[in-house]
């Protein structure tokens, strides 16, 4: 241990180390008082010295004794045994006198103790108990009572054997008392000896002694590093943010442009567009939040659109057959996917290269559990151009996971009604094995052909809910729209 | 999505190899294997293969995908002297019809209850719960051919399948289970379908339910299987019926339908052709393949395909429902041809990113409010009237509502953000104070889009000099003049709340939340809030 000089103490241990020179051992109290601190602080620098190894803190437990109400009454009244016998004045006497004297229990209490202590002895002669008095010692019993009595403590004088005695008889009780002694170790005394000066500490710099200068001649009082200190959060961005964030990073990154659109849908851009079948169950009032409202859409482009859903138009694709309503696909709805963002861009824009992102809410009547509700932040990505292929698709794929940290990737089929064709990625999570995490394919002709795009749409999107909980540990997803404050202040921006 | 149940010792016969084998590579066709146990698996097949609903079916895919046998399979169809006559009546109601005979089967409980968890996945995925399509499974010893299909009075009687007594159809949609479930369909009707034979016994009262005495049981040989609808899918619905059972020794027999006065045969079990071009295979899918190969694929696919130098003629299976374009038999040569084998290439396209000037902004206001210290939150924009009005004091306005809401939570979308704020407040009442939360985010207003920014700061001694602090030190971000001036906004304290004007338009209200808002929220600390429309 490197050796300690009197600067590294602060002005209370030097306090204290000064007054245990004064006595031999002491107690708390009494060396908060020597040092002219309080009891708290005293000890809090004993221990900070003991564990320096300038003081020794020895802990001795005590036990203190006091009367049970039994034995307050003998300590006042004088105990059954020492009554019986003044009352018998000498004289031989039946039990059965006693017994009329005193209650049958303080007479039998006695007649034992009597024997005991040899004041008495006790025959037996045909039906009765003849008790005849022998001469009467000092009784430590009595003197224990008495002194606890006058509230004095100090038994050290006793037999032990007496003091059990009277715990046995259950007229006194004994409570546990620690004390501690505190002295100078060796040690302590040499650091004594080579002189302690006290100097004013100051624990807190102030305008006046910066510019004064006086912060020179003061002490500054050390902060122990290791101390704890209150806990204060910072605001923060959501963490749902911060991974939704480094999504659109990543898209940025590739070279994507980030695109945004209503909530409120029609179902041609919804549904009819993409080529959902109008009886299609994806379209039923039990999956989609549907309005009361209806939209415009553009009559042209829904003429085309129709073609292809009746007869399949001029692409070689047999459409659904039936009939197409337009005042089906002019009922409004929230939009169950950003898809309807995506795909009302390339329409708008339908000269490649397209490179589109969109982040947004979608919307599905699905009753709320811990992984489904009928609001979740969905993300998708488009890519347009004269010669991609699947291979493409899978390369985006492939290079939007890495950036998103798994390496292991692997492709299954997958069916979305409006790609062909379809793929869906999986991704390996240690402990957790292959995960679906999105869905993914080439737009089909049917989609595409009407809105004038001529060359194929590489699409893939995911649910970032599935994402989240995964990366945030979660186990319910309404807790991202729900937040608890303590998870939001505690949650560390390094999430991986 | 269907869940089929695959035996393994019924797979393995059906396919001829070994379960292990089969399983694993059973994902790369298309299905998610949802649970494997001791005796079988439980797999899911995609909406758009119904020819995969059943074991038969599946047993046939797998044989090609393991190239244990290739190609178009042939299913012999001879004529049957069985026919049955569409009525003029039944024309309005449900018009489309198709029937055949399969005979010789060896059916037992093994088999049964597959072949009828097909018709119900049929039901599902091809019949729109049987409103679009239905299937009835009758055994043809107990009925007399000629058949006929009609509309006719409800209150004809035959004892249902699961009864012992005769009931009419009107009383069957009132008490029995498959009556009440699919009664909706016939909503509105005066007659109702129903087949019977030579004799007047009833067959079937499609779409809802069978005569008991058709009952396929062990000891039936020979069915009747009649497909009704309202389109033409009937025909696919019964193919992959009787493929299904002629993969298990089956014989398909044609039946003679007479409607309109005219004849037709059906099942019609003969592939359709679809010309695919290689470039077309080799351009979407972004591989080098020749016509060889691209066969050999469909055939694993169990196409039939014939070369014919840069153009390859598909024979499709009369059980395919879901090639409608060139680019779903595409997707089966790159299923075929393993999904695993492609090597995945980012394109290079040479893009500029770029973000959304709405989202930059979100960006800068999230920055501004964290450096004020408000942690963001992010909540649903779904809600409902009475947080959204009642609990904050304010009149009922329009408001975007959803027809048939899922729960009294979620029937409106919000027009608002503090509302939502509030929320957070009150699910987090037991956490120290103070609590400054913030979010920008999207409302409705008459239906569109309008972007907002919310922060509510709740602690002991929150007060409007705090929020009129915050909300003018982010509007001085802006650079733009605004006015401040006392706001009507019942939400808030009288006298304690003002509005934000920029050229006289209202952008905003800041102030003390009214104490019975508060109160409302469970909550009982002073709480000041700021709503700045940044659209």
């Amino acid at each position: 241990m490197a050796r300690i000089n009197q600067n590294d103490l602060t002005t209370d241990e030097k306090r204290i180390l000064l007054a245990l020179t004064k006595v031999e051992s002491t107690s708390p109290e009494k060396l908060a008082s020597l040092a002219e601190l309080n009891v708290e602080t005293a000890m809090r620098s004993a221990f900070l010295l003991e564990q320096k190894g300038f003081s020794k803190i020895i802990e001795k437990t005590t036990e203190i004794y006091s009367l049970t109400p039994e034995g307050i009454l003998y300590a006042e009244k004088g105990l059954p045994e020492q009554r019986i016998i003044e009352f018998m004045d000498g004289k031989e006497t039946f039990l059965s006198k006693l017994i009329e004297v005193f209650s049958d229990q303080e007479a039998k209490i006695a007649l034992g103790w009597l024997r005991k202590k040899e004041w008495a002895s006790i025959e037996k002669r045909k039906d009765e108990v003849i008790i005849t008095p022998l001469s009467i010692t000092r009784d430590p019993q009595k003197e224990i009572l008495n002194l606890l009595h006058m509230k004095n403590t100090d038994l050290k004088r006793f037999d032990p054997e007496v003091i059990k005695a009277l715990l046995n008889r259950n007229l006194i009780v004994a409570t546990e008392k620690s004390d501690r002694a505190i002295s100078l170790t060796d040690e302590g005394r040499r650091l004594v000896a080579r002189g302690i000066e006290i100097i004013e500490e100051i624990t807190q710099l102030t305008p006046y002694l910066i510019r004064s200068g006086k912060w020179k001649e003061k002490h500054l009082r050390a902060y122990d590093v290791n101390a704890p200190v209150l806990e204060v959060f910072g605001a923060k961005e959501h963490p749902y943010r911060r991974l939704l964030d480094q999504m659109r990073k990543i898209f940025l990154e590739m070279g994507f442009e980030e695109i945004r659109g209503d909530i409120v849908q029609t179902s041609f851009w919804n549904f009819d567009a993409l080529f959902q079948p109008q009886d299609h169950p994806a379209r039923e009032m039990q999956d989609t939040f549907y309005l009361d409202s209806r939209g415009d859409i553009p009559m042209e482009l829904a003429q085309k659109v129709k073609v292809m859903h009746e007869q399949g138009g001029d692409i070689g694709s047999t459409g659904w057959g039936g009939k197409w309503s337009l005042e089906l696909a002019r009922t409004e709805v929230l939009r169950t996917h950003t898809t309807a963002i995506t795909i009302k861009h390339l329409s708008d824009n339908p000269d490649p290269p397209v490179k589109a992102f969109c982040i947004g809410r979608a919307y599905r009547r699905e009753t709320i559990d811990s992984t489904h509700l009928p609001e979740f932040t969905q993300l998708e990505g488009v890519v347009m151009d004269e010669a991609v292929s699947f291979k493409n698709l899978l390369g985006c794929l492939a290079e939007f996971y890495k950036r998103m940290g798994f390496e292991k990737l692997r492709f299954r089929p997958g069916y979305f009604p409006y790609t062909e064709p379809s793929v869906e990625p999986e991704v390996y999570v240690e402990g957790l094995g292959w995960i679906e995490l999105g869905g993914a394919g080439i737009f089909r002709r049917e989609v595409t052909a009407p809105l004038g795009i001529r060359y194929p749409v590489l699409a893939w999107g995911l649910g970032v809910g599935r994402l989240a909980m995964l990366r945030l540990g979660l186990k319910d997803l309404r807790d991202l729209y729900r937040s608890d404050m303590d998870w939001l202040w505690r949650c560390p921006i390094c999430q991986w | 999505m269907p869940m089929v149940t695959l035996r393994y010792e019924d797979l393995e016969k059906l396919i001829g190899t070994d379960k292990n084998t089969i399983i694993d590579r059973m994902p790369m066709i298309g299905a998610d294997v949802e649970r494997i146990d001791v005796d079988h698996a439980d797999v899911e097949f995609f909406p758009d293969r119904p020819d995969l609903f059943s074991i038969e079916g599946v047993a046939r895919a797998m044989r090609g995908f393991l190239e244990i046998e290739t190609g178009l399979s042939r299913y012999d169809v001879k004529s049957s002297k069985v026919s049955i006559t569409i009525d003029e009546s039944i024309r309005p109601i449900r018009p489309h019809l198709a029937c055949a005979v399969v005979r010789d089967l060896h059916l037992d409980s093994n088999s049964i209850e597959p072949l009828m968890s097909l018709q119900e996945h049929l039901h599902w995925g091809i019949g729109r719960d049987r409103k679009k399509v239905s299937i009835g499974v009758h055994d043809l010893s107990k009925i007399k051919p000629p058949f006929l299909y009609k509309a006719a009075d409800p209150n004809i009687e035959f004892v249902p399948l699961n009864f012992d007594y005769p009931l009419s159809m009107r009383k069957i949609l009132e008490i029995h289970p498959k009556g009440f479930k699919f009664a909706h369909i016939l909503d509105g009707m005066k007659r109702y379908p129903l087949i019977v034979d030579a004799a007047d016994n009833v067959l079937s009262f499609p779409p809802i339910i069978n005569s008991a005495l058709t009952m396929v049981t062990d000891t039936t040989r020979d069915l009747f299987i009649e497909v009704t609808g309202t389109d033409a899918s009937v025909a696919i619905a019964l193919n992959i019926v009787v493929t299904a059972l002629a993969e298990r020794g089956g014989k398909v027999e044609s039946v003679k339908i007479f409607s309109d006065g005219g004849v037709r045969k059906t099942p019609n079990l003969s592939p359709t052709i679809r010309s695919l071009q290689v470039k077309d295979v080799n351009s979407l899918l972004g591989l080098d393949l020749n016509a060889e190969e691209i066969a050999r694929n469909l055939k694993k696919m169990r196409f039939g395909a014939t070369i014919h130098e840069d153009e390859i003629d598909v024979e499709v299976p009369a059980y395919r429902a879901d090639i409608l374009h060139a680019c779903d038999l595409i997707e089966d040569v790159a299923i075929g041809y393993g999904y695993d084998r492609f090597k995945p290439e980012f394109p290079e396209i040479a893009t500029i990113g770029k973000t959304h000037c709405i989202e930059d902004k979100f960006e800068l206001l999230r920055d501004v409010m964290i450096g004020l210290g408000f942690s963001e939150v992010m909540t649903f924009t779904l809600t409902n009237e009475k947080v959204h009005f009642d609990d904050m004091r304010r009149p009922k306005v329009e408001v975007t509502r959803v027809k048939h809401p899922i729960s009294i939570d979620q029937t409106i979308v919000r027009s608002s953000i503090l509302p939502s704020l509030m929320e957070i407040l009150s699910l987090n009442k037991h956490h120290g104070l103070p609590q400054k939360i913030f979010e920008v985010g999207e409302v409705l207003l008459n239906g569109k889009n309008a972007q907002r920014l919310a922060c509510i700061s709740m602690h002991s001694t929150a007060n409007f000099a705090e929020i009129k602090s915050i909300a003018e030190s982010v509007l001085r971000e802006f650079r733009t003049e605004f006015t401040i001036e006392e706001a009507e906004d019942t939400a808030f304290l009288e006298g304690r709340r003002a509005r934000i004007l920029v050229d006289s338009c209202n952008i905003g209200v800041f102030g003390e939340i009214h104490p019975d808002v508060i109160l409302s929220f469970g909550l009982d600390q002073p709480v000041v809030a700021f709503e700045l429309d940044i659209s």
